[in-house]
């Protein structure tokens, strides 16, 4: 899956997971900061990395392995369509 | 729907009190030499002098007592005085007898109460407790009945000194501090690895993730952290306390296992609640949250 397509679905989770605005995913880009308490983020607390997590493994088809470091991978968007683009490459 | 990420805003820790200071947790370690009974007999002493320096906790614990026991006059003065005293014995024994080591903790268990529920449990589980007795105790003891590391999660202390003398890691028990929001995606891990994620299930956070529930007739925000967190792992919530008995011992309490349909996790923070107040109509005078739990903003 290109990169762009993943982006396109983490924004659907934004919206159908974590209830954000639909009208705001268009200031959403590969840059956007996701965890609360960084500058600029969009201030995702711990509830949303677990609904986030289990969205994407049912969206894209695979198990997050936590026993890795994953901390930078949900850093921000580009971090993260990085971590899912390589993981659907492996499988 | 959710409109700006400032909804989640920055958690506010409603409660705090000039008392919380590491020379004063420095102090009570230090009086952990003494014979346990004369410890805890001069926790007694100080415990009946703190009302009378703390009057807003004071008037906040005798409202709360009201609430759960309908006590009015001198039958409230007396619970309330004796959460004081209750609460200084816990405080005497947090920074002392619970850190000992888990094998020499045996003389100061009076009891337990289905811990037997654990030991059906193959895989992993959340360790759901309050601010009642000596709650940290309950998750050093039940660790050693799990046999699996147990990873108990805690707010950052507002000065970090403090945490060396509650947070200590170590005989299968590891202290997580909610400082990093991804720090879930770790609690998730350990959950799938089979191990233990131990929450407080009654101070709310002051932040999106809290629900209303009715408790003891009234709503109070309560966290909703373990319940989506058990729900999103398919995890049972394992209800577990440790309650001062009449003899200055422990009796370790586990309720009943439950799970948590996903969608379901208000009607399980309310089922805790009920469950919870169950447990407080037992013990009313261990409930330690000296702030108004109904309103803890509101101050």
């Amino acid at each position: 899956m290109e990169a762009e397509k993943v982006l396109e679905e983490l924004k659907n989770i934004m919206v159908e997971r974590l209830k954000f605005d639909p009208s705001r995913t268009s200031e959403l880009t590969l840059a956007t900061v996701l965890p609360k308490g960084m500058e600029g983020s969009l201030g995702l607390d711990s509830l949303d990395f677990i609904e986030m997590s289990m969205a994407i493994e049912e969206r894209f088809g695979f198990v997050i392995d936590e026993s890795q470091e994953l901390e930078t991978h949900f850093e921000s968007l580009g971090a993260l369509v990085a971590y899912i683009t390589l993981h659907m490459a492996e499988h | 729907m959710r409109v700006t990420s400032s909804v989640d805003g920055v958690a506010r820790r409603w409660y705090s009190h000039r008392y919380n200071r590491p020379d004063l947790y420095g102090l009570a370690a230090r009086l952990g030499w003494l014979p346990r009974p004369l410890r805890l007999a001069l926790a007694r002493q100080i415990g009946r002098l703190a009302p009378r320096l703390v009057p807003a906790e004071r008037a906040a614990i005798r409202e709360t007592l009201a609430q759960f026991t309908n006590a009015t006059g001198s039958r409230l003065d007396a619970l309330t005085a004796q959460a004081f005293v209750d609460f200084a014995m816990c405080f005497s024994d947090l920074v002392s007898t619970n850190r000992k080591p888990r094998a020499q903790l045996a003389p100061y268990v009076a009891g337990t109460e289905g811990v037997e529920r654990l030991r059906g449990l193959t895989g992993g589980f959340i360790s759901l407790t309050a601010h009642v007795g000596n709650w940290e105790l309950a998750g050093r003891l039940l660790a050693g009945q799990c046999a699996r590391p147990t990873h108990v999660v805690v707010a950052p202390e507002e000065m970090k000194e403090l945490e060396r003398w509650v947070r200590r890691d170590g005989e299968g028990v590891r202290f997580v501090t909610r400082s990093r929001p991804t720090v879930s995606l770790e609690l998730v891990a350990a959950l799938r690895r089979g191990e233990v994620v131990a929450v407080q299930g009654a101070r709310a956070l002051g932040a999106r993730g809290d629900t209303m529930i009715s408790f003891f007739g009234r709503p109070a925000p309560f966290p909703m952290g373990p319940f989506l967190l058990a729900s999103a792992v398919g995890v049972p919530l394992v209800p577990a306390f440790c309650l001062l008995t009449a003899d200055y011992r422990y009796l370790v309490k586990v309720v009943e296992p439950f799970t948590v349909r996903r969608g379901d996790e208000e009607k399980a923070a309310q089922a805790w609640g009920a469950l919870l107040e169950d447990v407080i109509r037992e013990h009313p005078t261990q409930w330690f949250n000296f702030f108004d739990i109904w309103n803890p903003l509101n101050r």
